[in-house]
């Protein structure tokens, strides 16, 4: 197991925007100005996700995990440093990052192929040729035969697979989810990554996955980057050395318990900083039933 | 077992929806039948309240009336010229309201005054800008709708979930195809509600410019028809202009299930 604290000194020696990495954050920080002063949710924050590999941000909620996905995915500006696509930086939605987000964001509307269709839809690609293309990822998730259902007609789970479906139509070659299995239950949540899991393997997809689950983080990833709780900085880069392919079994082996232990061990001090933070917070507020 | 729940579901709307219709249908026969005993009490004039027999003398009379039909035609193209001008911009001005929180602050308010005012103030104004023709008409009915459709596009708007748009920006969409492609169909229900709203107004409008100072369409007739005193022939097409606008409305209802 390589410590971390050597994966980041590799990282530091590694010239950024080199061939390897397919996304370089450099230097990342984003101040927003609330009725309360300045609140930096992400300070300095460095780190690469080389091609084809899977790299999860990990941190506790409210550390500024989505704050870097917005920003990664050109939908937030203001940021101070750079985020670079190859040789590209980042400014406004890049063509080849596709977002899956935290919320519910099928379109109601839409049966679940025209959902999948959409990003096709839209590049101008004919009615029968975008379905081809939709039914194909939509196998891929494993929602063969609910092609015109409407997502209201779906589960949570199954809605968040075509949500999924129709980020991988757009044919990004980085993959960026916000913490997409957040709403499912536990079962759905393993099952969910195998898919994803078989997905990347299959397309060789480079993903990075914004997520608070240890495990999920474990399974699935190359590399975890977690996150420090307030300001959000990079508190450590773990690269998961456990074999491929996997699958949600891997979760049985002792070195998938190390890693799972070693990721905890971090976030635990910055978990219960985090509480601590909201704890002083609601007893410094006045109650108001009292 | 779910065909048979399914089948069950079925017979249960059928005997709803039958229920439904003979309950609709109990409630005109009670409103003619009152009609029908206050005619013949004698507590009213005759010709203020004709018994039904005699409306249904007139209506006949009317329906095979060519002058009907003419007039009748004049007013359904005012209303839907009107409904077409109107509509189209008060849509507009709901996607810019919607869209932009600078216009919405600006101009909202203005909407919301003006919105309930009686239109008919503006008619005067119409006549001399549009004449006393069809123009008037068209122009008080356009405006009449512009200010319901307008309201609702925009309220429908702002209640779209604001990750859809996200969605719709990282797959770098246009403002066009942001438009065409989410908003619209996003608000299928109030546009559909704030058409059927704007009908119903820009129906009482243009009758209403009618009736005021014309030489042609039902609104005319109408009045017409009061000034004459033929009472019979007015409540006959009353009961036309009815049928019109509650059959205009079920069929725009329709739309709003997919
Ligand atoms: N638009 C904004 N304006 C002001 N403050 C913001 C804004 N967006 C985020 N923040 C603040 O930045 C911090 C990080 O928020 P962010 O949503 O990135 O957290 P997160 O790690 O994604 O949390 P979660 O796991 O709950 O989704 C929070 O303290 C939040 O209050
Ligand atoms: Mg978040």
């Amino acid at each position: 197991m390589k410590s971390g604290a050597v994966a980041k000194a590799a990282l530091a020696a590694e010239p950024s925007g080199s061939p390897t990495s397919a996304l370089a954050i450099q230097n990342l920080s984003m101040r927003f100005e609330t009725s309360e002063g300045p609140v930096t949710a992400v300070d300095d924050m460095s780190f690469d996700v080389p091609v084809g590999s899977f790299v999860s941000l990990i941190g506790p909620s409210g550390c500024g995990k989505s704050t870097v996905f917005n920003i990664v995915g050109g939908l937030l500006t203001g940021h101070a440093g750079s985020v670079r696509v190859g040789a590209e930086t980042v400014a406004g939605p890049h063509r080849a990052i596709g977002m899956v987000f935290q919320e519910e964001s099928t379109f109601p509307w839409r049966t679940v192929i025209d959902n999948v269709a959409f990003p096709l839809e839209i590049s101008g690609i004919g009615r029968d040729e975008r379905h081809e293309q939709a039914r194909h990822f939509i196998n891929m998730v494993g929602l063969h035969g609910f092609e015109r259902r409407y997502p209201s007609e779906l589960s949570g789970g199954m809605r968040q697979r075509v949500a999924i479906a129709r980020t991988l139509a757009f044919q990004p070659s980085i993959l960026l989810m916000d913490e997409p299995f957040a709403a499912l239950d536990e079962q759905t949540r393993l099952l969910l990554g195998d898919k994803i899991l078989q997905i990347q393997q299959d397309l060789k997809q480079t993903t990075m996955l914004i997520t608070h689950n240890i495990t999920e983080a474990v399974q699935l990833s190359d590399r975890i980057v977690v996150m420090t709780y307030r300001p959000g900085k990079v508190k450590r880069i773990i690269d998961v050395d456990l074999p491929r392919p996997r699958t949600s079994e891997v979760i049985t082996s002792t070195a998938f318990g190390a890693y799972v232990a070693e990721v905890w061990n971090d976030l635990r001090e910055e978990a219960s900083r985090g509480m601590a933070d909201a704890e002083s917070a609601s007893q410094m507020r006045p109650s108001r039933r009292s | 077992m779910s065909l048979i729940s399914t089948v069950e579901a079925g017979q249960a709307r059928l005997s709803f929806s039958t229920r439904k219709n003979l309950l609709r249908a109990a409630i005109v026969i009670a409103v003619i039948a009152v009609w029908e005993m206050a005619a013949r009490s004698g507590l009213f004039y005759r010709d203020v309240v004709p018994p039904v027999e005699n409306i249904v003398a007139a209506l006949a009379g009317i329906l095979v009336d060519p002058a009907f039909y003419r007039n009748f035609a004049i007013t359904l193209g005012e209303i839907g010229v009107a409904l077409i001008i109107g509509g189209t911009l008060g849509f507009l001005t709901g996607i810019a309201l919607g869209v932009s929180r600078f216009l919405t602050k600006a101009y909202e308010p203005l909407l919301f005054y003006l919105g309930p005012t009686p239109k008919i103030v503006f008619f005067p104004v119409l006549i001399m800008w549009f004449g006393v023709g069809s123009g008037s008409k068209i122009a008080m009915g356009a405006i009449s709708c512009f200010f319901p459709l307008a309201i609702s596009v925009a309220a429908g708007i702002r209640s779209i979930d604001p990750v859809l748009i996200r969605v719709g920006r990282s797959f770098r969409l246009s403002t066009w195809q942001t438009v065409a492609k989410i908003y619209v169909p996003a608000i299928r229900e109030p546009i559909i509600n704030g058409i059927r709203l704007g009908l119903g107004i820009a129906i009482i409008g243009t009758v209403l410019a009618e009736t005021k100072l014309s030489n042609q369409g039902i609104g005319f007739m109408i009045i017409q028809t009061y000034a004459t005193f033929n009472i019979e022939r007015m409540y006959g097409l009353l009961i036309t202009l009815f049928v019109f606008a509650i059959g205009s409305n079920a069929l725009l209802h329709r739309f709003t299930r997919r």
